[in-house]
């Protein structure tokens, strides 16, 4: 019974649903908020993520005929949830909710469920827009994909010596113990390349090319209304609390107090900083690239970056 | 509980979605200098939406020509209750200089339900600012009365 109550409290509270939630909108309205003040303008409350979600809730959900009803309504759903599963395997640090000796294989498959939600939900509300914008995010999910396995890759390969090791929680116990992946040259450009991939993964502005607002009315999320389109909004948020906690777990483990509640403190603090530096800054100065730069820039300069990287660790420096 | 909560994030966080039935595209420009950094709509929540499902309140500028007309009936029934209505510059509340005019179908409270009207040729950035901030009140009102 006691462990059926903390296994629910791991899931529903911490590191679950409330905190990736919470925090998830948080990071998303400061990165409103920062954007704003980078651009000169007084911006929206760090709150308005929140006011944006309960009103959406709130909102009439239109179905639209041409659409699969049972595909539109449970693809959000499905990428909620596997967002949510995805942070009880990633470390806070010392902490970890659910480990295995191999769930980076399976953060790196549930990391891809999301892109899929969407590119279902996408195509079930049978709009042409969806559609281009469906192609757009496959695209982008193969772009971005192939250096995404590389730094995984690269890290694991660091951690393990002689062989790979693909538990995060090892990983994490080996940078307490080394040092933190940052700190080692041979890790530095796997590091570069994973702060590339975090916006196209998120899909904030120079690499949103699947929901390219101005351009394709966002894609596929342009017949969504109401809840389900709160969860997908919602979704974006996670994301971004997601791929910055991951980034933490990989490159910045070895920090460590001992005390879960002030880890993951230190945890929202490197996400937040690693929003400004990888999303809101880029977004701030760039405009969106077109399907095939992008395609190209990830899988030469980034995947240059992740290959460099990787090639320095096999040859065991 | 949380009727309270989503009553007021629907004062706070509005979208608009623009319509343009003809106008000269000198409303069009206000509108958009409303939401420029100089102005900054977004302190208000609010934003540019892409698709009518997306919207809360739409804006539509022109004196609604014969050609738009059904096609912005259409639009306007697209958008997700609770709506509100506003109608941008003189044209659309009046006609302005194409009153009388064969192919003009003005004023727009004829088809729908108009909720707050912004007057001039064109309305300052200021105006339109105010406008759609009365909407968005009006918006939060509309959900407080819909039985949930």
């Amino acid at each position: 019974m006691m462990t059926f109550l903390t296994l629910l409290f791991k899931i529903l509270v911490f590191p679950g649903f409330l905190f990736v939630t919470v925090i998830g909108l948080l990071l998303a309205g400061i990165d409103r908020k920062v954007l704003a003040r980078m651009q000169k303008r007084v911006g929206p409350p760090i709150v308005q993520p929140v006011y944006d979600f309960f009103k959406l809730m709130g909102k009439e959900t239109i179905i639209p005929s041409a659409a699969n009803k049972a595909a539109f309504l449970t693809a959000p759903v499905v990428g909620l949830v596997s967002l949510v599963v995805l942070m009880l395997f990633i470390p806070v640090f010392s902490y970890s909710a659910f480990s295995g000796s191999a769930d980076m294989i399976v953060v790196l498959y549930l990391l891809t469920i999301p892109g899929v939600a969407l590119i279902v939900g996408g195509s079930a509300s049978g709009s042409p827009y969806a559609g281009i914008g469906i192609s757009r995010e496959m695209v982008a999910m193969m772009a971005y994909e192939l250096p995404l396995v590389m730094v995984l890759l690269s890290v694991a390969k660091k951690a393990g010596g002689d062989s790979l090791c693909f538990s995060l929680q090892d990983i994490v116990a080996w940078q307490a113990a080394n040092g933190c992946g940052a700190f080692h040259w041979s890790l530095i450009p796997a590091a570069l390349a994973m702060l590339l991939v975090i916006p196209a993964e998120v899909g904030t502005q120079p690499f949103d090319v699947a929901e390219a607002e101005t351009e394709i009315c966002e894609g596929p999320l342009i017949e969504y209304s109401g809840a389900p389109l709160a969860v997908f909004k919602l979704n974006t948020a996670l994301k971004m609390f997601v791929m910055t906690a991951l980034f933490t777990a990989l490159f910045f483990g070895g920090i460590d107090t001992g005390i879960v509640a002030l880890n993951a403190l230190i945890l929202v603090a490197i996400c937040v900083v690693l929003t400004i530096l990888c999303m809101t800054t880029v977004h701030a100065v760039t405009a969106r690239l077109k399907v095939e730069h992008l395609f190209k820039f990830y899988w030469t300069t980034v995947a240059g970056l992740a290959a460099a990287s990787l090639v320095l660790v096999w040859i065991g420096l | 509980m949380f009727n309270k909560l989503i009553a007021k994030s629907t004062g706070k966080s509005p979208w608009i979605f623009h319509v343009n039935t003809g106008s000269c595209n000198g409303c069009d420009i206000e509108l958009v200098a409303a939401l420029t950094p100089r102005y900054d709509a977004e302190r208000f929540g609010f934003k540019l939406a892409g698709t009518p499902r997306h919207a809360d309140i739409v804006v539509v500028s022109g004196p609604i020509t014969s050609q738009s007309k059904d096609r912005l009936i259409r639009t306007l029934e697209q958008v997700p209750e609770p709506k509100c209505v506003v109608t941008l510059g003189s044209c659309p509340q009046s006609g302005n200089v194409f009153k009388g005019s064969y192919s003009v179908e003005a004023p727009l409270e004829k088809f729908v339900h108009v909720d707050v009207a912004i007057a001039g040729c064109t309305p300052k950035p200021e105006a339109v600012i105010e406008g759609l901030y009365k909407a968005a009140e009006i918006l939060q009102r509309k959900r407080e009365a819909m039985k949930k």
